[in-house]
């Protein structure tokens, strides 16, 4: 057992046990922050993985700035704690399929991994890099890229012409 | 003339105990990489760069605000903490005893926890708000890498390859600490505090990042230590990074007598790009003139609830806070540890003591970042506290723009002129333009001046005369037409409570 194992069992473990605590936690706001922890753990998993920019993307991106965000709404309307309630509602059931379904799906695609990881081979030392990264989205990927830029302009458009009826 | 001689000596004082902190910290890196393993250099460094020489210079900070703050009201500052002991003669010390007295009272007064509140994140909210701000450092150079006794030894702690990414990943999660502080509370001022800080903060790290950029195209890299450079007499080949001169007058490459000329430091390449940088980071850190979350005055701070040590870490994670924004400004924008000009004469001459070398650049690193504090320092002192509306129309009306048209103008220039002299020509301009305005301040003081400035810089935001006049705006709020030209674009409302606002 070597270090990166060891590694990707704490984070694994953390990373569940954060992401459960999403889910049973009372109140808004300790959802909101072990969701954050969730997104530390993940970027250390993508470290793992090398890939490291992904990962400092992860936490500047989501832990910093989108959770930030949804702390800050959690904040302002002043939530309480939500009473367990026990009854079976249509959303919920909806909820509980479509996560049974996403289950299902992501256990058919994990049994057809390989077992042996691919070499990297003349890309190890470049791999995961910022440099590598950045080359791939202009040049491979451009067309994506400018398209989520795109569409992140429309909701930015959007949400001033929600906010701002009268410009 | 005993005042002159007091001051001298305890600058000499200062700068004397800078380089034998350097001197050990090369000493006991070398030696670790020697007796541990390769690589453990960067462990020592985490224990000196970050521990002691952040650490110290933040909690003297606490003692040099006051004693900075006095001597710009004319005030003595604090000297009656004293230690009446024999040798002591019961002197002031220059105040010394005031950071083992405040230590003492932090650490002996009662942990209050309202009653209220929800302890968990109450108790964590401390460590949130200090250990980002205390991890930023890591990725600062603060000397050059030497060979000493064989070892290779470098003054930074870590190397990423995404490097100022991290800057930014960090420094965005202080937020939480400041938020969950207001929230956890349970206290209605708290929680204003702690909204006024998320807000504050959101907005600021987009200008952040954004006035960063020029210097990323400028230098073609993302990482501190390439970006500060290296000389041509260190590494053999071209000079390269903020080392190198965008015009040399004096001196051959490496060597040939004493090198003179222009450095290409990011100050000359970006000055729109530092003062967006500094604005921005300052505003992060949360002091005046950007302390609305605190708000001494009115008491709605996000840790209103909060005394003894756990205050204390909001406190100090502040003053880390400037000294790692100093830390980072010295290299991005002031050459990092290099000399302004004769970095290579040097570097010849010392070319067999590498560790005088060494100790004398890191050095003169810790003398800039000392000197970018007291800057620091000397604004928290002199402007007022921006109104609310003021801050988030300087983010996103002005700084934001200024960001962007920023970014647009340096790529073009560095494409066109990749030896960087015609960004630097145009960052000239804009000293030049900048200057010219700040000194001709009082004559053009009437208010009907101001909302023309204000919508100059907004409106125009591409154009040297204009960006100079949004700094100039916004850097005077005492005077009665900046708080106009800041809310010019704003609502009626708000550009009518600037008025009133202003002339007290």
């Amino acid at each position: 057992m070597n270090i990166e194992q060891v590694l990707f069992g704490a984070f694994a473990f953390l990373t569940l046990l954060s992401a459960g605590l999403v889910i049973f936690a009372r109140s808004p706001i300790s959802s909101a922050m072990a969701l954050v922890s969730t997104f530390f753990f993940l970027a250390g998993i993508y470290v793992l993985l090398w890939a490291h920019t992904v990962a400092a993307l992860q936490v500047l991106v989501y832990a910093g700035a989108i959770m930030v965000l949804f702390l800050f709404v959690i904040m302002l309307l002043n939530l309480g704690d939500e009473l367990p309630g026990s009854r079976l509602t249509f959303s919920r059931i909806l909820g509980g399929g479509a996560a049974a379904g996403l289950f299902a799906v992501l256990a058919l695609a994990i049994a057809r991994v390989p077992g042996r990881v691919a070499d990297l081979g003349t890309q190890q030392e470049s791999f995961g890099t910022l440099k590598a990264i950045g080359a791939s989205i202009f040049t491979t990927w451009l067309l994506p890229f400018e398209a989520v830029s795109l569409l992140l302009l429309v909701a930015m458009v959007g949400a001033v012409v929600v906010a701002k009826s009268r410009i | 003339m005993k005042r002159v001689l007091t001051i001298l000596f305890a600058i000499g004082f200062i700068v004397f105990l800078l380089a034998g902190g350097v001197l050990t910290a090369y000493a006991v890196g070398a030696l670790a990489e020697e007796k541990l393993f390769v690589g453990a250099s960067r462990l020592t460094n985490v224990i000196f760069l970050m521990l002691i020489f952040v650490m110290i210079i933040a909690t003297m900070l606490t003692l040099a605000e006051r004693k900075w703050s006095a001597l710009m009201q004319d005030r003595i500052g604090p000297n009656r903490a004293r230690i009446a002991l024999p040798g002591l003669k019961n002197l002031s010390l220059a105040g010394l005893p005031f950071v083992a007295a405040d230590s003492l009272k932090m650490l002996t007064k009662e942990d209050f926890v309202p009653q209220t509140a929800n302890r968990f994140l109450f108790n964590l909210s401390p460590l949130l708000a200090f250990a980002p701000v205390f991890a930023l450092f890591a990725i600062v150079p603060a000397g050059p890498s030497v060979t000493l006794w064989g070892q290779r030894v470098d003054m930074v702690v870590g190397t990423p390859d995404f490097g100022l990414l991290y800057l930014f990943a960090i420094a965005s999660l202080a937020v939480y600490g400041t938020a969950l502080a207001g929230w956890s509370s349970n206290n209605k001022f708290a929680l204003l505090g702690g909204v006024r800080a998320t807000s504050q903060m959101i907005s600021y790290e987009v200008a952040l990042g954004l006035s960063l950029v020029g210097v990323m195209l400028a230098f073609g890299s993302v990482q501190l230590p390439a970006i500060v450079g290296t000389l041509a007499a260190e590494t053999g080949g071209a000079a390269a990074g903020q080392a190198r001169y965008l015009w040399q007058w004096a001196g051959g490459a490496a060597g040939e007598g004493f090198d003179f000329g222009l450095p290409a430091w990011g100050i000359i390449l970006q000055p729109l790009g530092f003062i967006g940088f500094f604005a921005a980071a300052f505003a992060e850190t949360k002091r005046a003139p950007f302390d609305v979350p605190e708000g001494e005055s009115e008491i709605i701070g996000y840790f209103v609830e909060y005394s003894g040590m756990k205050f204390g870490l909001f406190m100090i994670s502040e003053f880390v806070e400037v000294v790692v924004l100093s830390g980072v400004t010295a290299a991005l924008f002031f050459g990092g540890y290099h000399l302004p000009f004769g970095g290579e004469w040097l570097a010849t001459q010392l070319k067999d003591s590498p560790l005088v070398y060494a100790t004398l650049l890191g050095t003169f690193f810790w003398v800039k970042v000392l000197l970018l504090c007291f800057l620091q320092l000397l604004i928290r002192w002199t402007f007022p506290r921006f109104r609310y509306d003021q801050i988030q129309t300087l983010g996103w009306k002005m700084l934001l723009p200024v960001g962007l048209a920023n970014v647009f103008i340096s790529g073009a220039l560095v494409l066109w002129d990749p030896s960087l002299r015609a960004l630097a020509l145009f960052g000239l301009l804009q000293i030049g333009v900048l200057m010219a305005l700040s000194l001709s301040r009082k004559e053009s003081a009437e208010p009907e001046h101001g909302p023309g400035h204000g919508h100059g810089a907004l409106g125009h935001g591409h154009e040297p005369h204009g960006l100079p006049g949004g700094a100039h705006g916004h850097a005077l709020p005492a005077h009665g037409h900046a708080a106009a030209s800041l809310g010019g674009n704003t609502p009626a409302g708000a550009h009518a409570g600037a008025h009133p606002a202003s002339t007290h």
